[in-house]
C-alpha cells in the first residue's frame, strides 16, 4: 500500500507546519495510512498546536494599548524623546476636552452680549447675596459655596487612583514595609479598621508595605504590591456601607486598572496598571481573604 | 513604492501578534513587561530600518520587517529572563502555558514562532539566529516535551477567571 520509503520524524514536523511542497505532502499522507503510530503523533502535534494557539488566542483580540499604538507611529518621526509615549497617567481626556470647549465657546462669542451677560451675572449674583444676608441673619457669615464647586469629592475609586499615584511611584511609598507586618497590621486595624494583609503572591504580587492615607470619608489604608517585573499596584479600602459597588462608574486614568468591591463593611479598590485578568485575579483573591 | 500599505501601518498591523508572542515566550504572566518588550522592539526596529531605506522599497520588505521585529523582542525578552527570576504563570492559567514556562528559552521562542507566529523554519532560523537543522531540532524537542500534555483541553481553566458577582471592573 505505501512506498516504503523511509520517513523520518523530521519530516513529520515539517508536515505538520505546512513546510512541504505537494509531492513529499502526499507521500507523507500515503505513510501515515500505513503507520497508525505516526499518524497518532502527528494527531496529537496538531492538538498540542491548537491549544497553544488558544491559550493565547484572547491576546490577539484586546485592543492594543495606546502606548503601544503609538509607538509604532511616532518612533519614526520621534519628536518628543523616546519615554512619553508610556504617558500612563495622564489626567482624564474627557475632563481636558471638556475644558478645551469651554474656553473656545468663551472666545468665540461676541464682546457686546458678553458684556450684558457679565452685567446680568453680577446683577443676579446681588441680588443671590441679599437675600443669602436677608436669610441668614445669623452672626456666623454663610459658608463659601464656591470652595466645593472647584474641589468635587472624587468619589472612592478616584480617590483610590490618586492615593496609589501619589504614592506608587514615589521613592518611599510605603511607611511601614513588608518586613514589619505585625506592626503595619496593627497599625491598619486600630485606624482604618481594617488590619489584614491580603496575600497576592497567587497573582504575581507581593506585598511591598503599607500606610494610612486620608479616604473620603475617614481614615483608609493603602497596601502596596509590586510584581516581579516592577509593577507597583495598591490595595485600598474605606470604610464604607453596602453590599454594591457605588452607583456611578468612574473612569480609571489610560493604562490603569481598577477593581471595586465592598465587603464586611468595607471598600477595597485595588489598581495598578495591571492587565485585566491579572487585575481580576488579584481582586478575587484579595476578596476572599479579606472575608476569611 | 507600489505597496499599498505604509510602513507605519504595518507596525501597527503586526502589534498584536508581537503582543501575543511576547506573553507566551514570558510564560503569559507579567504582561506589562510583555508590552514593554513590544515596545522596545517596535522603537529599535522602526529607527534600524529608517536608516536602511533601500531595504524597505523591496519586494519582501514587509517580511523582512517581520522577521526583525521578532529578532528584536525575541532578543530583548532573553535579556530580561536573564536579568530577573522567571515569572510562574498562575494556577488558573491552563495547563499548557506552565509546560511552556518549564521548557528551556531556546524551545519555547523555535515552538511559539512555528505554531503561534506562524514562520516558517527558515524564518524561524533568521529570527533565532541559528540554522535550519538547529531549529528544527529545537522544535522536535519542544514537542515531545510538551506531548504528554492536554489530551484534551481543559474546559475548567476559564471558569474561574470570571469575576464574582460582587466585583466590579472599573474601566
Amino acid at each position: 500500500m505505501s512506498p516504503r520509503e523511509h520517513v523520518d520524524e523530521s519530516e513529520l514536523h515539517a508536515f505538520v507546519d505546512g513546510e512541504l511542497d505537494a509531492e513529499n505532502r502526499r507521500r507523507i499522507e500515503d505513510h501515515l495510512h500505513g503507520h497508525a503510530e505516526d499518524a497518532a503523533l502527528v494527531e496529537g502535534w496538531r492538538r498540542q498546536n491548537a491549544a497553544l494557539r488558544a491559550a493565547f488566542a484572547q491576546t490577539v483580540k484586546e485592543p492594543v494599548p495606546a502606548g503601544l499604538r503609538t509607538a509604532s507611529v511616532t518612533s519614526l518621526t520621534r519628536s518628543f524623546g523616546s519615554g512619553v509615549n508610556w504617558a500612563r497617567f495622564s489626567p482624564s481626556k474627557g475632563a481636558s476636552l471638556r475644558a478645551m470647549r469651554r474656553s473656545d465657546t468663551s472666545r468665540r462669542l461676541p464682546r457686546r452680549p458678553a458684556i450684558v451677560m457679565s452685567l446680568l451675572t453680577l446683577l443676579a449674583g446681588a441680588v443671590v447675596a441679599g437675600a443669602a444676608l436677608l436669610a441668614f441673619t445669623g452672626p456666623a457669615s454663610p459658608p463659601a459655596p464656591a470652595q466645593r464647586a472647584i474641589i468635587e469629592p472624587p468619589g472612592l475609586v478616584g480617590h483610590a487612583q490618586l492615593a496609589y499615584q501619589t504614592f506608587a511611584q514615589d521613592a518611599r511609598p510605603v511607611e511601614i514595609g513588608a518586613d514589619r507586618k505585625g506592626e503595619l497590621s496593627l497599625w491598619l486595624g486600630e485606624r482604618a479598621g481594617f488590619g489584614r494583609l491580603p496575600d497576592l503572591t497567587e497573582a504575581g504580587l507581593e506585598l511591598v508595605g503599607g500606610r494610612l492615607v486620608p479616604g473620603v470619608l475617614a481614615p483608609a489604608g493603602l497596601l502596596i504590591y509590586q510584581s516581579s517585573g516592577g509593577v507597583r499596584a495598591a490595595l485600598y479600602f474605606e470604610r464604607a456601607g453596602g453590599e454594591h459597588p457605588s452607583a456611578a462608574p468612574p473612569k480609571t486614568a489610560p493604562g490603569l486598572a481598577a477593581v471595586e468591591w465592598r465587603a464586611a463593611g468595607f471598600a477595597f479598590i485595588l489598581i495598578g496598571p495591571l492587565a485585566a485578568e491579572v487585575a481580576r485575579a488579584a481582586a478575587e483573591s484579595a476578596a476572599a481573604q479579606a472575608i476569611r | 513604492m507600489g505597496q499599498a500599505e505604509d510602513f507605519d501601518e504595518t507596525l501597527e498591523r503586526l502589534t498584536p501578534g508581537l503582543r501575543r508572542y511576547a506573553r507566551a515566550l514570558l510564560s503569559g504572566a507579567v504582561n506589562d513587561v510583555a508590552d514593554e518588550l513590544v515596545q522596545t522592539a517596535l522603537q529599535t526596529t522602526a529607527d534600524e530600518s529608517k536608516l536602511d531605506s533601500p531595504r524597505r522599497d523591496s519586494p519582501n520588505a514587509v517580511l523582512d520587517l517581520r522577521v526583525d521585529l521578532y529578532a528584536s523582542l525575541t532578543h530583548a525578552a532573553q535579556r530580561r529572563l536573564r536579568s530577573a527570576a522567571p515569572h510562574r504563570p498562575s494556577l488558573r492559567q491552563p495547563a499548557i502555558m506552565h509546560r511552556l514556562a518549564d521548557l528551556p528559552f531556546e524551545e519555547r521562542e523555535t515552538l511559539l514562532l512555528v505554531v503561534l507566529e506562524g514562520f516558517t523554519y527558515d524564518e524561524v532560523a533568521r529570527i533565532t539566529r541559528t540554522d535550519r537543522p538547529v531549529a528544527l531540532m529545537r522544535l522536535m524537542r519542544a514537542r515531545s516535551a510538551l506531548t504528554a500534555l492536554d489530551r484534551h483541553p481543559s474546559p475548567g481553566a476559564d471558569a474561574g477567571r470570571r469575576p464574582g458577582p460582587h466585583l466590579r471592573v472599573v474601566k
